[in-house]
């Protein structure tokens, strides 16, 4: 991977975080709006401007593909570089959370 | 009684916020935004008083493909007005939003679209500045003619970019800082 890719998405915002998450199945924008506002029971709800440019510099970066366009709404998938992002990102998180954890005990 | 108005408003690059604000507070009064033409006239519609957020995004992508960036902002809700000067305009009843919403829910979004300005905007008028009008100026100094129009002119121009990218460090360091908080 590309020391770069590495350096911008890890850590990554939560807006990164859940559009990868929710892409490992083709989704657009807006679907992925809604389905990160049920995970968290309405308390996140991520808003378009953020949705339209994180989508965008993360299809140039090659983390998701676009797939087709459905009434005017671009769907995307997680590509396999996507998929190696989320899961060094997963670790990193594991692992903060293993270390407050064990802290806190 | 009058159904229309307009008014001459100006707001550099760096000031969508001050001009949020402003077509929100007419909005409460009951003025809606109807239109904006150059160098910087505000066409309002008598309307309800309501207290309407209004919001500016500059997206040069997303101008491009406007069908689908419109789409996304309908989708949550945004009404999309129109496109002025690289800036998309959209508004939202306060009532059907989440508190103070906004169309950026982090300072790293917040920050990039202050980067695109800067690259879209501010970049290229530096440019032409270095490029074409410092050596100019340069001949007017050294032809004593510093009191010439043209000079003054440059003079002028010169400060209000100076202005704007004072504005422009501002906000990227606040971004920035509420990144790093």
């Amino acid at each position: 991977m590309d020391a770069h890719i590495q350096k911008v998405y890890v850590p990554m915002t939560e807006t990164s975080f859940y559009i990868l998450l929710c892409l490992r199945h083709p989704s657009h924008g807006y679907g992925i709006v809604q389905r990160v506002k049920e995970m968290t029971d309405g308390e996140i709800v991520l808003s378009p401007g953020t949705m339209y440019g994180s989508l965008s510099k993360m299809e140039k970066d090659g983390l998701i593909c676009f797939i087709c366009e459905e009434e005017k709404r671009k769907i995307y998938q997680i590509t396999d570089l996507g998929t190696e992002v989320l899961h060094l990102e997963l670790r990193r998180i594991k692992r903060l959370y293993q270390n407050a954890q064990e802290a806190m005990q | 009684m009058k159904e229309t108005k307009t008014e001459l408003r100006f707001f550099n690059i760096m000031e969508y916020e001050k001009e949020q604000d402003y077509l929100r507070e007419r909005h409460r009064q009951g003025w809606k935004l109807k239109a904006t033409y150059p160098p910087g006239i505000y066409r309002f519609v008598r309307c309800q008083p309501e207290d309407v957020i209004y919001q500016l995004d500059y997206n040069p992508d997303g101008i491009k493909h406007k069908d689908e960036y419109v789409q996304l902002f309908q989708d949550c809700g945004w009404e999309y007005l129109f496109e002025f000067a690289g800036y998309s305009y959209f508004r939202k009843p306060a009532e059907e939003a989440q508190g103070d919403e906004s169309i950026f829910c982090d300072d790293e979004s917040r920050l990039e679209m202050v980067r695109r300005v800067f690259y879209g905007r501010m970049l290229p008028v530096l440019l032409i500045f270095i490029c074409l009008i410092l050596p100019q100026f340069a001949d007017a100094v050294g032809q004593d003619e510093i009191a010439s129009p043209f000079f003054i002119l440059i003079l002028i121009l010169l400060a209000l970019f100076l202005l704007v990218f004072c504005q422009f460090a501002w906000q990227y360091r606040r971004f920035s800082q509420g990144i790093h908080k």
